[in-house]
């Protein structure tokens, strides 16, 4: 169809372009006049109401109640994000000091893939102590991290725009808001899986790890850890049928908040489970202890 | 951490219109989705989550009907409400009511999912196998409110009573993402035919759902 059409020629096409089943040089010819005329503009509106109506004849159909709760905290801590980030900068909270601690006191060792299995415990014993997977987001990290965020952009604008001395804080500040970027974008990616780790402790810490499958990076997040022992350290292992990965030590603060970072590719379908165990000092390539922490998948 | 949202429980305040009311009656009070839809521009993410309670499962069986795969349903499905946060500025009751708004997104992003699919496979398009609507139930839905049902059994009565060649032109159009070109390779209709029958089913459709104040006005209590 030419480019010049005319408005009959157009008229007759308004119905199949509110329903979009035009080819495509015929829509832009179409769209060409509409752009023009004020009558097609107004009866094309009122074609696309009526095909807006049409999806009413499709069944509603409720998804599985796992993957619809997990669509809804990831949509809201999308939302929670985004929506943090219009506001105006004189509205954002002041850097709070106390959040300082956690990841900074975290002792995290690089991640060291561990391949050869040296003592082990049975598949069937970790899987026993294993929770489920639980596809919900934990969305308090998450909105904690966004503050944070927004706080230390809120603060780098502060500094930069005082004089040159505060170089030091301006490198501090530069470098929080990177790792929470990051951290961000790991717990809100379209594919993270999350985990959250049952605990064989009476004390009940809670811990959750978030695997951006994409970026293959891990966070993990525990509250009420306790201290380990004098010369113990908690370490985090990837386990899959062949192998327990060592993801890092770390160790918790001082009032038990734990946040952690690794990134190693693991492909989708080989993680068994996650566990944490206490190990000694500067961890061991294979687990000691039985599992302080576990998720299974 | 905090533990995982519990959904807001939703109640109807009653502050829509009854459905069928006329268009043109002048501002029409604000619908408690409307009232979701604006605290969403506000920056409100709690009410995303209670307009993705209320409208979950009709979005996801609009999705679900262009497309095959539960992972590209699931994506879509997100994509459709995070459009909605990220336009609820831009949502004008004056074009129709919040359902019909989401449930577009919904068609368009599927759509392009599905356009996305074929190209990237060269396969020809699977689209809706044209079955017949009318056989879905169109009695109230337990997925949807009192509102919501009679909307949706209106839709599908109107659909019931076209002609079953232009239902079924329509269906492959709406529903199967077929272009008016590809419906008429696949029915072995003359290209001309497939047109008139598209075109004549919108219209008859235009006449019957003008009860949801769809010709231009706003569907009362629909948004």
């Amino acid at each position: 169809m030419s480019d010049g059409m005319t408005h009959e020629q157009a008229r007759e096409a308004l119905e199949a372009l509110a329903l979009d089943v035009l080819d495509a040089s015929e829509r832009d010819a179409v769209m060409a006049h509409v752009a023009t005329c004020a009558i097609c503009q107004s009866e094309l509106a009122a074609l696309e109401h009526t095909v807006g109506e049409l999806a009413y004849a499709a069944t509603p159909i409720p998804m599985p109640v796992a993957k619809r709760d997990r669509i809804r905290a990831r949509l809201v801590a999308r939302a929670a994000a985004d929506g943090a980030s219009r506001e105006p900068l004189a509205a954002v909270t002041p850097l709070r000091t106390e959040s300082e601690g956690a990841p900074e006191r975290a002792d995290i060792t690089p991640l060291r893939p561990y391949v050869k299995v040296r003592r082990t415990f049975g598949p069937a014993a970790w899987m026993a102590m294993a929770a489920s997977l639980v596809a919900i987001l934990g969305v308090g990290a998450f909105l904690k991290a966004s503050r944070e965020r927004d706080a230390a952009r809120d603060s780098l604008a502060r500094v930069e725009a005082a004089t040159g001395t505060q170089l030091a804080a301006l490198d501090s500040l530069r470098a929080t808001l990177t790792a929470r970027e990051r951290m961000i974008s790991n717990l809100i990616g379209p594919q993270v899986a999350v985990m959250t780790l049952a605990s064989t402790d009476p004390a009940s810490p809670t811990a959750r790890m978030f695997w951006d499958q994409q970026r293959d990076a891990w966070t993990f997040v525990a509250h009420r850890m306790p201290m380990p022992k004098s010369g113990r350290t908690y370490q985090m292992w990837l386990v899959t049928p062949r192998a327990k990965i060592s993801a890092g030590t770390f160790m918790p603060s001082p009032d038990g908040e734990v946040m952690m970072q690794a990134t190693y590719a693991l492909p989708k379908d080989s993680l068994a489970a996650v566990a944490v165990t206490d190990e000694p000092m500067g961890g061991s390539p294979q687990p000691t202890t039985a599992p302080f922490l576990v998720a299974s998948k | 951490m905090n533990p995982p949202s519990t959904p807001e429980p939703y109640v109807n305040q009653g502050t829509a219109a009854p459905v069928g009311g006329a268009p043109g009656m002048g501002r029409v009070e604000e619908s408690a989705d409307e009232a979701l839809v604006r605290r969403m521009a506000a920056g409100d993410d709690q009410a995303l989550g209670v307009l993705y309670d209320r409208w979950s499962a009709l979005v996801h069986g609009v999705v679900a009907r262009l497309l095959r795969q539960a992972d590209d349903v699931e994506d879509v499905v997100e994509e459709t409400f995070w459009q909605a946060w990220r336009q609820a500025g831009r949502f004008d009751r004056t074009r129709g009511g919040v359902q019909t708004w989401l449930l577009t997104i919904a068609r368009s992003r599927a759509l392009d999912r599905v356009r996305a699919l074929r190209r990237r496979r060269e396969e020809p398009l699977e689209g809706d196998d044209g079955q017949v609507v009318a056989e879905q139930a169109a009695e109230g839905d337990p997925a949807l409110d009192a509102e919501a049902s009679e909307r949706r059994r209106i839709v599908v009565a109107a659909l019931s009573g076209l002609p079953t060649e232009q239902r079924e032109a329509l269906e492959l159009g709406y529903f199967g993402g077929l272009s008016q070109t590809e419906i008429a390779e696949r029915t072995g209709q003359p290209l001309g035919t497939v047109k008139t029958r598209m075109r004549l089913a919108l219209q008859k459709l235009r006449s019957q759902l003008q009860v949801l104040g769809s010709d231009g006005g706003r569907a009362g209590g629909a948004g």
